[in-house]
């Protein structure tokens, strides 16, 4: 039987396929990570064989990571700021698709955010939001997005799928993601990304 | 990547970025401050419960000087309060919120003094008739929001996708975001503006409601079963001066029959003050009629 569309709803274009789209794209750079101590969330590709999660997602030294194509890898702790909620995890796989960054400072309060994440009930699972207030010099940024706990490290992007934060928690309602500049220099202090 | 999704974030953003232009906001309001939009030139509103007791507030202007704006005038019922703010900054489009859709996009959007504009966005969820707040005002419409409150949203715009407001934030029961609609935010800022206040009606009376004794009523033509029995009489209130007694039961008031406490409101709207109305009594078995001048309800 054939399937009835709702005539004004079958333009071809709509907002549920292009979520759906910039999606399919953040579940490529996006893996799933298990500690050796139990903790488990999400980790975004950063840089070619870089990971970048949660401190309190990366508890251990060693992680299992697994993408969404089924691809397995292992990981390493090489750097971690527990402050700033951060942790970076060299794997021993490279090639694989690296995040496209964007900085949080230019973004204004209104804009289209999109996570990707592991919560418990849904592996690649993708929410959409708008950001809650412009960045500012923050390290954080809030959205009005519904995040769940295995969203943590999980990559927030924009309408583009650039990637924009870390998501790192829960906050009145709120999503709380750390921004790709702390990222930066987190990851430049601790001397895991050379300055350019 | 998708062209169509980023025409819609900044579209978003831009709708955030124009309602914000007549933003304020109210750091001493609330418990962590709460936000306001310019409606007029030189008049912003407010959430009302969250500044009750101050004659003045501070507020940070969207271009962020902060300003002493006097209070001029509040309605507790509708929860508006209008401030005084200086002139000259940019006015909130104010939309046509009759023409509002089921499924619209809305965005919420607030001010913080340290952390600027903010937004949430949601839904319009459903929409209906007239109701009444918990302290008995007439709202013209309901606007139920799927929507994220935030803290410090009260008094700040609810807009459409074009940045124009539909109505005022505040909060409904459970932390619930309830909308004071543009038109009634409208009819109660005029009202302000010419009196400083809202006159709502009072009666005088303490009333409880209660059943009526088995057989009693019907025989008088009364087709409901319960009344509101009077158990407070305020002497030389507009009940006391009609003659209405303790032991009294309210059956009708112009001619409707009364549900519960509640159906009392309509009658004390502010048009109805000073203007007598008809109560039917059931009292010691007879139905007796009393004509009440509905009174203005004292300053708390």
């Amino acid at each position: 039987m054939a399937t009835t569309l709702n005539p004004e709803a079958s333009s071809g274009i709509s907002i549920g396929y292009s979520v759906g789209s910039v999606a399919d794209w953040l579940r490529r750079i996006t893996g799933r990570i298990c500690g050796h101590r139990g903790s488990r969330g999400s980790g975004v590709i950063w840089r070619d064989g870089l990971v970048v999660t949660n401190a309190h997602v990366a508890l251990g030294k060693l992680h299992d990571l697994e993408f969404f194509d089924g691809g397995k890898a292992q990981g390493r702790l090489v750097a971690r700021d527990a402050g700033n909620d951060l942790a970076a995890i060299k794997m021993d796989v490279s090639g694989l698709a690296a995040a496209a960054i964007r900085s949080a400072r230019e973004l204004r309060a209104g804009e289209m955010v999109i996570a990707v994440g592991n919560p418990w009930d849904g592996e690649g699972a993708v929410s959409a939001g708008i950001l809650h207030r412009a960045a500012g010099k923050q390290p954080v940024i809030f959205a009005d997005i519904r995040l769940a706990p295995g969203n943590s490290g999980g990559p927030l992007a924009d309408a583009r799928g650039n990637v924009i934060g870390v998501n790192s928690a829960i906050f009145r309602g709120l999503g709380c993601a750390v921004t790709s500049d702390a990222v930066q220099e987190f990851l430049l202090k601790s001397g895991v990304l050379e300055a350019v | 990547m998708s062209g169509f999704l980023v025409d819609f974030s900044n579209e978003l953003a831009n709708a955030v970025e124009r309602a914000g232009a007549s933003v304020i906001s109210v750091p001493e309001g609330g418990r962590e401050g709460v936000s306001g939009t310019i409606w007029r030139d030189g008049v912003a509103i407010t959430s009302e419960h969250t500044i009750r007791g101050l004659d003045e507030v501070t507020v940070v202007m969207p271009s962020g000087e902060t300003v002493t704006a006097a209070v001029t005038g509040r309605d507790f019922g509708t929860d508006i309060a209008v401030l005084k703010v200086p002139g000259g900054a940019a006015s909130a489009v104010i939309a046509d919120e009759s023409q509002s859709r089921v499924g619209e996009i809305v965005l919420s959007v607030g001010r913080r003094k340290e952390e600027g504009l903010a937004a949430t966005y949601g839904l319009i969820s459903a929409i209906g008739g007239p109701w009444r707040s918990e302290q008995g005002a007439r709202i013209d419409r309901w606007l139920r929001l799927d929507l994220n409150p935030f803290p410090g949203f009260s008094g700040g715009p609810v807009v459409n996708a074009r940045g124009e407001v539909i109505g005022m934030a505040t909060s409904g029961p459970r932390r619930s975001a309830a909308t004071i609609p543009a038109s009634t935010v409208n009819r109660v800022v005029d009202q302000l503006l010419r009196h400083g206040r809202i006159a709502r009606g009072y009666f005088g009376v303490g009333v409880q409601p209660v059943a009526f004794p088995e057989g009693a009523a019907r025989p008088l033509g009364v087709e409901g079963d319960r009344g509101l029995l009077v158990v407070m009489v305020e002497p030389r209130g507009p009940a006391g001066n009609a003659g209405v007694l303790l032991g009294d039961i309210v059956v009708r008031i112009d001619g409707g029959e009364l549900r519960g406490a509640h159906s009392l409101r309509a009658a004390l709207d502010p048009e109805k003050v000073g203007h007598p109305v008809t109560v039917d009594i059931f009292r010691a078995g007879k139905l007796v009629q009393l004509n009440v001048v509905v009174g203005e309800r004292p300053e708390k």
